[in-house]
C-alpha cells in the first residue's frame, strides 16, 4: 500500500492541482489568494481542496475534488478536515455540491441562506437567479474555530 | 541617461546632413540641366527627405525650419529650371508641402523621445545610490552623479566606454561585475545582489559595498542592456561587527560572573548542608531552609542568564516557519500528543533563536498536568499582521495567571515564556495568550506586516 501524505501545497506546487482541476470546471490556482490542500498517495495527488481568500478578506473553500478513479478512499474527507484545520480561524463559506453536504456537515459546516454569503463569493452563482436547487448546489458557512 | 555615446559625431552629423542635401539637390540640378526625359518632370523630391529626416531627428528644434528651406529649394530650382509643363507649380507644391511634413513628423517623434530619455535621465541621475547602465554590447549608457561621488569618475569620461571600463574605478582593472552576468543572462529577469570589500575606494581606506543588478529589457522583452546599483554599506557594516564584538565580550564576561558565582553558591550550599546536620533546633532549621530557598532563587536567576546569553548575537533573517516548528517539535516528547502544523508557505522575519519560542510553548502544552492531546500551529492573516496561532485542547491558563505569564518570576510557567517574548520582540513580533481557561490554551504571535510573507 503506497503511503499517503496530506499537505499544503508549496506554489511552486500549484500547477500540479491545475492539471488535476483540468478536469474540474478548468479551475486555476492562484498563489496570492489561494491556500490548496492534497492528499498525496504514491507521489500523486489524489484529493485536492481550496480556501480561496477574497478582496473583502472573506475565505471561500472550493475546488474540493478526488479523480474518478481515486474516489471512494476516503481522500476528499482527509483533505477537507486538513483544510478546516489550518483555516479554521476565519469563518469559511462554500457553495456545496448537493451530494457532499453531509461531508461538510461532518466539520462543521451548516446551511445558510444564499444572502449570508459574503457578496464576492454570491457573485459566482448569479447566474442560477436564487434557484440554488436547480444549480444543485448549497450555500454553507462554518464558524471560525477548531 | 544620454541617449547614446554618438554613433556619428555632432561635426560629422552636420556634414552628413550637409552632403546628402547637396547630393540630392545636386542631382536635381544636374538632371535639369543635362535635361531629364519629360515622365520625370518635375524631378522626384524623396531623395531629399532622407537629410530632412536626419536633420530632424538629430537637432529637433531645427527641424521644421530646415526641411522648410529645403523645401522651398527644391521648389523654386525645380520650378526656375525645368521646361514650362501645364500646372507645374501645382505638381510642384505638394511635393515641397510633403517634404516639410516628413521634417515636421519626426522632429516631433524626437522632441518626445528626448522628453522621455530626458525624464530617465533625471530619475537615474537623483537616485540616492550610485547608478550606472550599460546597453547590449556592455558600453556605458548611463553614469549618475553618485557614482561621479562615489568613483571620483565624471560622467562624460564614462559614456559610451566599453570594454568593462566601469570596473577599473573599484577594481583597477577590467573585470566582470554583476551587469556583465546580466548580460549573460544570468538572474532569469530578476536582480542579482552581492557584495564585496573593495579597497580602492573613500581615499584607498576600503569600503563594503553591495551590488546589485538587473537587466534593461526592450518592447519584446529581450535583454537590452543592465543596470546596477552600487550602496556602501560599509558604516552598517561595521557597526554590526561592533555590535556582535560588544556582545561576544559581554557574553564572556557574563560567562565568568556567572561561573564565579555558581562556585560561590556550591559553597553556600555545601555550608547550609553541614548547618543542617550540625544545629537540631527547629528555628535554626526553619532558618536554613528559608536560606536554601533563597540559594535556589539565585539558580534560578543565574539559568536563566545562562539562556539568554545568545539571544540577539546572529543578525535576523528570513525563517521558513514550517521547518523551524517541525525542528522545534522533533527533540521533545509528542508521545500522545497530536502535533498539527499548518504554516507551509509562512516565512517571518525573527531572530535565529525563533525555533526556541515553539520549543517553550509546547513544553508548556506537553506538561502531563494540563491535559492536552493536541497542539496545532496554524496561521492567521490580519490587517494589523500575521499571527502565528500555537493552541492546545488542554485545561488552559486560569485567568489570574494570564496577566503575570510573560513576567519573569520564580514559580509557574518559568522563564521560557520570557525567553520567548524577548526572542520575538527583537524583529517586533509581539505575543499574547487569549486561550478560554478550561478549554485550552492559546499563544498568538503577532508578526507586523513587513515582518511576513507567504510564499
Amino acid at each position: 500500500m503506497s503511503s499517503e501524505v496530506v499537505r499544503e501545497l508549496r506554489s511552486e506546487e500549484f500547477p500540479l492541482a491545475d492539471e488535476v482541476w483540468r478536469d474540474y470546471h478548468g479551475m486555476a490556482a492562484d498563489p496570492a489568494r489561494d491556500r490548496i490542500f492534497a492528499v498525496f498517495a504514491g507521489g500523486r495527488i489524489v484529493s485536492l481542496a481550496r480556501c480561496r481568500r477574497h478582496p473583502d478578506g472573506s475565505m471561500e473553500v472550493d475546488g474540493v475534488f478526488t479523480p474518478e478513479i481515486e474516489r471512494g478512499k476516503g481522500y476528499a474527507r482527509k483533505v477537507v478536515r486538513a483544510l478546516v484545520v489550518a483555516c479554521h480561524n476565519d469563518d469559511l463559506y462554500m457553495y456545496a455540491v448537493e451530494s457532499l453536504t453531509g461531508l461538510y456537515a461532518e466539520f462543521g459546516f451548516i446551511s445558510i441562506p444564499e444572502r449570508d454569503l459574503p457578496p464576492p463569493i454570491r457573485e459566482r452563482y448569479t447566474w442560477a437567479a436564487g434557484n440554488m436547487e436547480g444549480a444543485e448546489v448549497r450555500p454553507m458557512r462554518r464558524r471560525a474555530g477548531l | 541617461m544620454n541617449p547614446g555615446y554618438p554613433l556619428v559625431g555632432t561635426r560629422n552629423r552636420v556634414a552628413v546632413i550637409a552632403g546628402l542635401t547637396a547630393l540630392a539637390l545636386g542631382g536635381n540640378l544636374v538632371g535639369l540641366f543635362l535635361g531629364a526625359p519629360e515622365g520625370l518632370l518635375p524631378l522626384p523630391a524623396l531623395p531629399l527627405a532622407i537629410p530632412i529626416i536626419l536633420a530632424s531627428y538629430w537637432y529637433p528644434r531645427r527641424g521644421v525650419i530646415f526641411s522648410a528651406g529645403v523645401a522651398a529649394l527644391y521648389a523654386v530650382t525645380v520650378f526656375l529650371l525645368s521646361p514650362a509643363v501645364p500646372l507645374l507649380a501645382y505638381t510642384i507644391l505638394p511635393r515641397a508641402v510633403f517634404l516639410v511634413l516628413v521634417g515636421w513628423v519626426v522632429a516631433l517623434l524626437a522632441t518626445r523621445l528626448r522628453e522621455s530619455e530626458q525624464q530617465m535621465n533625471e530619475i537615474i541621475e537623483f537616485l540616492p545610490d550610485a547608478t550606472f547602465a550599460v546597453d547590449r554590447e556592455g558600453r556605458i549608457i548611463a553614469w549618475n552623479r553618485a557614482m561621479e561621488e562615489m568613483t571620483g569618475v565624471a560622467e562624460e569620461a564614462m559614456l559610451g566606454r566599453g570594454d568593462r571600463e566601469y570596473a577599473v574605478p573599484f577594481y583597477g582593472e577590467r573585470r566582470p561585475l554583476l551587469v556583465d552576468r546580466v548580460l549573460r543572462g544570468e538572474g532569469g529577469g530578476g536582480v542579482l545582489t552581492e557584495e564585496a570589500a573593495v579597497t580602492r575606494l573613500r581615499g584607498g581606506k576600503g569600503a563594503h559595498l553591495r551590488f546589485t543588478a538587473t537587466a534593461l529589457l526592450d518592447a519584446k522583452g529581450n535583454v537590452a542592456g543592465a543596470i546596477e546599483s552600487i550602496r556602501d554599506v560599509s558604516d552598517q557594516v561595521m557597526t554590526e561587527a561592533a555590535l556582535q564584538n560588544a556582545g561576544r565580550q559581554l557574553n564572556t564576561l557574563t560567562g565568568i560572573l556567572r561561573t564565579d558565582l555558581s562556585n560561590r553558591l556550591a559553597v553556600f550550599y555545601g555550608h547550609l548542608s553541614v548547618g543542617v546536620m550540625k544545629f537540631d533546633d527547629p528555628a535554626v532549621l526553619s532558618f536554613i531552609d528559608d536560606l536554601n530557598d533563597a540559594a535556589n532563587g539565585i539558580r534560578r536567576q543565574l539559568e536563566i542568564s545562562r539562556a539568554f546569553r545568545d539571544i540577539g548575537t546572529s543578525p535576523p533573517a528570513w525563517m521558513p516557519v514550517q521547518g523551524t516548528v517541525m525542528q522545534a517539535a522533533a527533540g521533545l516528547p509528542f508521545e500522545n500528543v497530536a502535533l498539527e502544523v499548518w504554516v507551509e508557505r509562512l516565512e517571518v522575519f525573527a531572530d535565529p533563536h525563533l525555533g526556541t519560542v515553539f520549543v517553550h510553548l509546547f513544553e508548556n502544552a506537553l506538561d502531563p498536568a494540563t491535559g492536552a492531546t493536541r497542539v496545532v500551529v496554524t496561521y492567521h492573516l490580519r490587517p494589523e499582521g500575521c499571527a502565528i496561532i500555537v493552541e492546545d485542547d488542554g485545561i488552559g491558563i486560569p485567568e489570574t495567571e494570564k496577566e503575570g505569564l510573560f513576567a519573569q518570576r520564580p514559580e509557574g510557567y518559568g522563564h521560557g515564556l520570557v525567553l520567548a517574548r524577548e526572542i520575538l520582540s527583537i524583529t517586533g513580533i509581539t505575543i499574547r495568550e487569549t486561550g478560554t481557561p478550561g478549554e485550552g490554551a492559546r499563544f498568538e504571535l503577532l508578526v507586523p506586516p513587513e515582518g511576513y510573507r507567504v510564499v
